[in-house]
C-alpha cells in the first residue's frame, strides 16, 4: 500500500512539472507577443523620427495633385528670399523609359532638381551618398529654363544610380536615350556624368533604378514645362525648404517660416518636420495603444491558464493545505505561499517571454528577407518598457492568485481530513 | 449552566448536522455534553458513523456546532472566526491522524517544524526545538528523511512530534495506530503515554481497537451522535 501511495505521489509530482512548464509557456508566449510588438512597432517609430531629426530640410510644401506645383522656379527665388531659408529645392518624379546603348529598354525613376538647392537641403548621411557637386551643367538650373522659355540651351546630363549603373555595365560619359515613353523617338539624349549612392529604405525596399537630371530638361521631357496650349506649368511634386543653421533647430524659428511659406502658397501643403513629428508621435501613441489592446488579450489567456493551473494545484494539495490549516498555519502563511507560486510561474513566464520575444525579432532580422527583415532589425528593445511589462504581469499574477486563494482558505477541515 | 473552571475543552449540548433541514439530513452529533479537564487521558469508541469523529473536529476547533456550545478554557469559541480558531488550534491543540498526514514535500525535521514556524519561532531556536522532538520519539537519525522514506511507525513517530511542538493543552489522536502493526503500535502508544505524562496535556484517544481504549483512564462509548457510556472520568 506505501508503495502505490508513494507512486502516486510521484506521478502527481511529474503532473505538477507538466504542469508549471504548461504555465510559464503559456505565460511566455503571452509576453513574447507584447515584447515583439513594441519592440518593432517602437524601432520604426523611432527610426522615422530619427529620420526627420537628421534631415537636411525643415519645411516641406505639398501638393495633393500629382506633379501639382505650379511654377516651381519662381516659387523658389520667393521662398529662398524668406528671412532664415537657406535654400528652397523643388522636386519632381516621373518614370521614364531609359534607352541603353544596344537597344533595350529600362523603366527608370527620374528625379528632376536644381542641383545646387538638392545638395543643401539633403542631410549628411544623404549628401555622403552623392557626388561633392553634382556636375549636372548648371548649379541653378536657370540657364535652360530662361526665364520660363525653356530656350536655353540644354546641358543634357544626368547622374544614375550604382545600381542602375552597374546592372547595365554602363561608365560616366556614355550616351543613352530618356523618353517619357517607350518610343525612344519621344526622348532626348543625355550623357552620364556620374553615379550616386541610394540611401537605404526605411519600410521595404527604395527604388534601386533613379535617374538625378536638372528639373527643367526633365520637366521638358515629360511634357510638364508647359501645357498643351502653350501655359507655363513648370510643375514640381515638393518643394523642400532648408534652414539656415541657426533656425533650423528652433521650432518656433521653422514656424514662422512655416506661417510665411503657407502665405505664399495658401493652395498648398506646408508642413514643418516639428509637425511631422507630432503627428507621428501621435500615430506612435495610437499604435501603441493597440499594441497594448492586443497584447493584453493574449495576457488576458495567459493568466486564466495561471488561474487554471493555480485553482487545480490547490484541489490536488487540498490535503496539505488542510494539514497546514489543521495545525495552525495562518491563513495569511497559506495565501502567501499560493501568491509565491503564480509570482513564480509568472516570472518564469516573463523570463521567457522576453528572451523568446528578443529571439524572435534577431530571428525574424536574421534569417527572413524584404519588408520583414527590415522591420524587426529597426527593433529597439527598451528597458524601461520591459520592466514595465513585467511590474503590470506581477500585478495581474497577484490578481490572479484571488481566486485560488480564496479556494484555499474555505476548504472544509474535517471534509479534507476525513 | 456552568463551565467547571479548570476545564481545558467543554460542549455544551453540541449538535452537528449535515444537510440541516433537507430531506437527507444527518444528525453527527446529537446534543453532546462533555468536559475534559486538564491532563485527563480519554478514549472515544464506537462503531462507524456513531459520531466519534465528528466530536474530535468539534474538539478540535476543526468545526463548529450546528447548535449548542464550546467553550475552550472556559471562554466560548464556537462563533469565533476562523482565524481566531486557527491561532487556538496552533497554541493549544496537537493532532495526530491515522494517515499520519505528514507533508511529503517536507523532512521529517521541517514537518515538525512547521507549527513552530507558525507560531512565528526564529530559525535556530525552531530548529533545535524540532531537533529534540524528534530525538524525544527516537528519531534523530532521520531528520533529513523524506516521509516517503520512512515506515509507517516512523512516520507516526513524525507526527507525534509534530503535535508536541507548540506544547499543546490538549493532545486528539484519530486511530492512531490504524494503520500500524502491532509491534509499532505499541510503540506509538507509549510515546502518547509518555507525552501525557512528561507535558501533562489531555489526551483523547479515538479508536476502534480495545487494546488502544485500556490505555485510558476514561472510555466513552458513542452510538448515533451521542455518549451512552462515559466511565472512568475524574
Amino acid at each position: 500500500m506505501n508503495a502505490g501511495r508513494w507512486s502516486s505521489r510521484w506521478r502527481s509530482l511529474r503532473h505538477r512539472t507538466a504542469q508549471t512548464i504548461l504555465a510559464i509557456a503559456a505565460i511566455g508566449a503571452a509576453v513574447a507577443l507584447p515584447v515583439v510588438l513594441l519592440s518593432v512597432g517602437g524601432g520604426v517609430f523611432s527610426h522615422e523620427l530619427s529620420s526627420i531629426e537628421e534631415s537636411g530640410f525643415s519645411i516641406s510644401i505639398d501638393s495633393a495633385a500629382s506633379h501639382g506645383i505650379s511654377n516651381a522656379h519662381a516659387l523658389t527665388k520667393e521662398i529662398d528670399a524668406i528671412s532664415g531659408v537657406q535654400a528652397a529645392s523643388p522636386m519632381l518624379s516621373v518614370p521614364v523609359d531609359l534607352f541603353p546603348p544596344g537597344g533595350s529598354v529600362v523603366p527608370v525613376l527620374a528625379e528632376g532638381v536644381i542641383p545646387a538647392a538638392f545638395l543643401e537641403t539633403q542631410s549628411a548621411a544623404e549628401r555622403s551618398l552623392l557626388p561633392s557637386s553634382l556636375s549636372l551643367g548648371d548649379p541653378d538650373d536657370t540657364i535652360h529654363y530662361d526665364n520660363g522659355t525653356y530656350a536655353g540651351p540644354s546641358s543634357a546630363q544626368l547622374l544614375l544610380s550604382t545600381p542602375l549603373l552597374q546592372t547595365l555595365d554602363l561608365t560616366s560619359g556614355t550616351v543613352v536615350g530618356l523618353s517619357p515613353s517607350t518610343n525612344a523617338s519621344a526622348g532626348s539624349a543625355f550623357t552620364i556624368v556620374g553615379s550616386f549612392g541610394l540611401p537605404p529604405g526605411l519600410l521595404g525596399p527604395s527604388p534601386l533604378f533613379v535617374a538625378l537630371l536638372p528639373l527643367s530638361q526633365l520637366q521638358s521631357l515629360v511634357g510638364l514645362a508647359h501645357s498643351p496650349t502653350g501655359t507655363l506649368l513648370d510643375s514640381a511634386d515638393s518643394i523642400q525648404i532648408a534652414m539656415v543653421p541657426s533656425l533650423a533647430a528652433s521650432p518656433s524659428g521653422v514656424q514662422r517660416v512655416a506661417s510665411e511659406v503657407q502665405g505664399l502658397v495658401p493652395y498648398y501643403s506646408v508642413t514643418s518636420l516639428t509637425q511631422q513629428t507630432t503627428e507621428i508621435e501621435g500615430a506612435e501613441a495610437i499604435i501603441t495603444g493597440f499594441y497594448v489592446g492586443l497584447s493584453s488579450i493574449g495576457l488576458i489567456v495567459g493568466l486564466l491558464f495561471l488561474v487554471i493551473i493555480l485553482l487545480r494545484r490547490v484541489e490536488q494539495e487540498r490535503q496539505s493545505i488542510g494539514i497546514r490549516r489543521a495545525i495552525g498555519v495562518p491563513g495569511w502563511m497559506v495565501a502567501r505561499d499560493i501568491v509565491a507560486e503564480a509570482l513564480g510561474l509568472t516570472l518564469g513566464g516573463v523570463c521567457v517571454g522576453v528572451a523568446g520575444g528578443i529571439l524572435t525579432v534577431e530571428l525574424l532580422a536574421r534569417y527572413t528577407s524584404g519588408t520583414i527583415s527590415d522591420i524587426a532589425s529597426l527593433a529597439v528593445f527598451d528597458p524601461a518598457e520591459l520592466v514595465l511589462l513585467a511590474i503590470a504581469l506581477v500585478g495581474l499574477a497577484l490578481l490572479a492568485s484571488f481566486l485560488p486563494v480564496r479556494r484555499a482558505l474555505r476548504l472544509s477541515l474535517p471534509e479534507v481530513l476525513r | 449552566m456552568t463551565t467547571p473552571s479548570g476545564a481545558t475543552i467543554r460542549l455544551e449540548q453540541a449538535r452537528r448536522l449535515y444537510h440541516a433541514g433537507q430531506p437527507d439530513e444527518v444528525r453527527a452529533l446529537d446534543g453532546v455534553d462533555l468536559t475534559i479537564s486538564p491532563g485527563e487521558y480519554l478514549s472515544i469508541e464506537g462503531p462507524s458513523g456513531s459520531g466519534k469523529t465528528t466530536l474530535l473536529n468539534l474538539l478540535g476547533l476543526l468545526d463548529v456546532p450546528t447548535q449548542g456550545r464550546v467553550l475552550w478554557q472556559g471562554a466560548p469559541v464556537e462563533r469565533l472566526p476562523e482565524r481566531e480558531r486557527t491561532r487556538l488550534r496552533r497554541t493549544g491543540i496537537g493532532f495526530i491522524f491515522q494517515r499520519f498526514y505528514l507533508l511529503p514535500t517536507l523532512t521529517a525535521l521541517e514537518n515538525v517544524e512547521l507549527p513552530l514556524q507558525a507560531r512565528g519561532l526564529a530559525g535556530a531556536a525552531r530548529r533545535r526545538r524540532a531537533q529534540a522532538l524528534l530525538a524525544q520519539v527516537g528519531l534523530s537519525d532521520r531528520e533529513g528523511s523524506f516521509p516517503h522514506q520512512l515506515s509507517g511507525g516512523e512516520e507516526q513517530r513524525v507526527a507525534i512530534a509534530r503535535a508536541l511542538a507548540n506544547s499543546p493543552q490538549l493532545l486528539l489522536a484519530d486511530e492512531p495506530t490504524g494503520e500500524l502493526d502491532s509491534v509499532r503500535a505499541r510503540q506509538v502508544l507509549d510515546l502518547l503515554e509518555e507525552a501525557h505524562r512528561s507535558t501533562g496535556a489531555a489526551v483523547v484517544v479515538v479508536t476502534h481497537n480495545p487494546t488502544v481504549a485500556a490505555r485510558a483512564a476514561r472510555h466513552l462509548t458513542m452510538r448515533d451522535g451521542r455518549i451512552v457510556t462515559d466511565s472512568g472520568g475524574r
